[in-house]
């Protein structure tokens, strides 16, 4: 199914669908603001988009290098090629503790490696400790967002999951007693917690060290209270020095929230004494991207989400349409690395306009790589037939001045004579779905300068 | 049989990009002002209180938390003792943890705080509230001048900006996620 089809299921809810597009761009204007209030932070994408570059351009070595730290400060380092590799890993571990009771905080690894249900699968209770990754978790969706995994519930949604598996009072929606109430409900958990899985944010080369950055604490909360942690990172997540940070922390949560860092910025270097710390490095792909000079800038994201939030293709679709882990711009230009025909549909979901680049904390070219994954595309025959007929139809009728001559011609014509019925036919003109066409004019510019130079 | 580290690293040493510079990163300068950290804490939810010497803490904490049972801290005797061995339990009913932080930074509101300051590892964020006691000259502009300050990040540590909060319902702000339900930071 492509995308534009999943996205006529979101946008069927107008109002929902305004409420969506407000309030991701309420997201992005708080963005605007903490960025306005850096001076140098034009200078700041420039320096995070050389040290990811140069990252990707001794990837091999520094992944040594941090894997030799790592090692040096007694923490457990494994490497997983696929997802498969990943999980059957994560759940080794596990099992040579005898643990069932598991709690996770924020990764889009482990979602992009479907770890939970392999886990539940293996009779291992794997609990989602963010806010919005549980209300999701307990209604079986995915996330829709990178940051705001449940950005497209409204509060009466909540209200109603957390009625059904709380116990919350039915039709209370108010925020603050919701989260209470999820409060009390993880606090249990992570107090139960035998192993703690993470994401990473960075991985510091230099010092073998991970670090995760939270607004609720829960990545803290559950990793030290728990015998063991297992931090999970794609080998993108590499930067060389400590000092490296100084650039990052200032560009991420400015660029995903406006806020001017997160709550907690914690930095997991060795494991407490009689405890675990594993950190799992995963390919899944990336190497592969990396091997493509036009594609491989993607894989500097640092998950801020900002280019989901200030498209206009994602704000009035959602994330679920993109049906993929990552969605938006970013995660339309991920996409068809892993699977070119499932995403077909995906770098085509935008309207070219560029917002995505312009917010990118770390410079990702996101529009030109969509732009270009069309030509792949295209090429790979991976586009559907209606499209690619009418682009070669197009592309010929362009090309040639008589053949556009008489185009235009026949258009201003039919359109002054045919009936609205039939040239707004929704059937066979989709652009007139939501749309009105222009009254045509009587000549063209062409017929009206030909006419003119004569005088 | 080739491992999935040589493999990994093997497609990630064919295709790499030719290698390019790693910048220096300039300084930035910046306002350091006890000023501009209280108006930033603010901001994002945390209060900072200023007493006049480290002395004055505890009074000062007596005034902010008159309602607090289980008090956990290195800095005076507090009504809980708490090491690395507590068990959860324990930690659990901890009402206020004073601790002490190293580095506050101006631009963000984020107060420094190592391992070998927390007693525990989970006291920041189990305990219901936290107050962190900072010297007002330790305070930098940016996020830049508290690297180049950190002599290392040891076993664990965190910038802590604020209460625990959360946003995933709606956009609203909540305070008091799952971590403390509230900051504040003790300067002098």
């Amino acid at each position: 199914m492509s995308h534009s089809l999943r996205a006529a299921t979101f946008v069927a809810d107008a109002e929902r669908t305004t409420w969506h597009d407000e309030t991701l761009w309420f997201v992005r204007q708080k963005r605007d603001k903490a960025v306005y209030a850096v001076p140098e932070f034009q200078e700041l994408r420039e320096l995070a988009s050389q040290i990811k570059e140069h990252t990707l351009s001794r990837l091999d070595e520094y992944l040594k290098q941090f894997e030799a730290e790592a090692q040096l400060n007694g923490v457990h380092v494994h490497w997983a090629t696929d997802a498969a590799e990943h999980n059957a890993l994560v759940l080794d571990i596990i099992r040579q503790h005898g643990a069932t009771r598991i709690v996770k905080s924020k990764s889009m690894l482990t979602e992009e490696c479907h770890l939970n249900p392999h886990l539940l699968a293996h009779g291992i209770e794997v609990i989602d400790t963010d806010l919005g990754e549980r209300i999701i978790q307990l209604r079986e969706e995915a996330p829709s967002h990178l940051v705001l995994p449940a950005i497209h519930l409204k509060k009466e949604d909540v209200s109603d999951t957390f009625h059904l598996h709380l116990g919350t009072e039915k039709g209370n929606h108010d925020p603050q007693q919701l989260t209470e109430a999820a409060r009390q409900h993880l606090r249990a958990k992570f107090l139960a917690g035998e192993v703690a899985i993470s994401g990473v944010n960075f991985a510091v080369a230099e010092t073998g060290g991970v670090v995760i950055c939270t607004n609720e604490g829960n990545a803290d909360l559950g990793v030290n209270l728990a015998k063991v942690h297992i931090a999970c990172m794609g080998i993108e997540k590499l930067i060389p020095r400590l000092s490296d940070l100084g650039v990052f922390t200032r560009l991420l949560a400015r660029s995903a929230t406006g806020q001017p860092v997160t709550t907690y910025t914690s930095h997991y270097t060795k494991p407490a004494e009689g405890r675990e710390m594993h950190i799992v490095i995963v390919d899944n792909g990336r190497t592969q991207q990396l091997g493509r000079p036009d594609f491989r800038a993607s894989l500097k994201c640092i998950r801020c989400g900002a280019c989901m939030n200030t498209c206009p293709v994602y704000r009035r679709s959602g994330g679920h349409s993109y049906d993929f882990t990552v969605p938006g711009p970013i995660g339309a230009i991920l996409s068809p690395n892993i699977d070119m025909k499932k995403h077909s549909s995906l770098p085509f979901a935008s309207t070219l306009c560029g917002s995505c680049t312009d917010v990118c904390p770390v410079k990702i070219d996101i529009h030109t790589q969509l732009y270009k994954w069309r030509q792949v595309l295209a090429e790979a025959g991976e586009i559907p037939t209606a499209k690619k007929w009418s682009m070669k139809f197009t592309g010929r009728l362009l090309a040639s001045p008589t053949a556009f001559g008489m185009g235009g011609r026949l258009a201003r014509t039919g359109l002054r004579l045919l009936p609205h019925g039939l040239t707004h036919a929704t059937t066979v003109n989709a652009w007139a779905v939501a749309r009105e066409l222009p009254e045509p004019p009587k000549q063209s510019f062409r017929e009206w300068y030909q006419e003119t130079v004569k005088l | 049989m080739t491992t999935s580290r040589e493999k990994i690293l093997a497609a990630a040493q064919a295709n790499k990009p030719a290698e390019t510079p790693l910048p220096n990163i300039p300084d930035f300068g910046g306002d350091a002002s006890v000023e501009r950290f209280t108006a930033v804490l603010a901001g994002i939810g945390g209060r900072a209180v200023w007493v006049e010497g480290r002395g004055q803490v505890e009074q000062a904490l007596r005034q902010l938390f008159p309602e607090a049972r289980l008090v956990a801290s290195p800095l005076f005797a507090g009504t809980v003792a708490v090491d690395a061995q507590t068990p959860t339990a324990m930690l659990a009913d901890i009402d206020l943890a004073v601790l002490q932080g190293e580095i506050g930074v101006a631009e963000n509101g984020a107060v420094w705080l190592p391992e070998a300051n927390m007693l525990h590892r989970a006291l920041p964020t189990i305990t219901q509230h936290l107050v962190l006691v900072l010297d007002h000259r330790r305070l930098v502009a940016t996020m830049h001048q508290a690297y180049a300050q950190l002599p290392g990040t040891g076993g664990y540590g965190a910038f802590v900006a604020g209460p625990s909060k959360t946003a995933d319902i709606e956009q609203s702000l909540v305070i008091g996620a799952h971590g403390a339900r509230s900051l504040v930071v003790v300067l002098y």
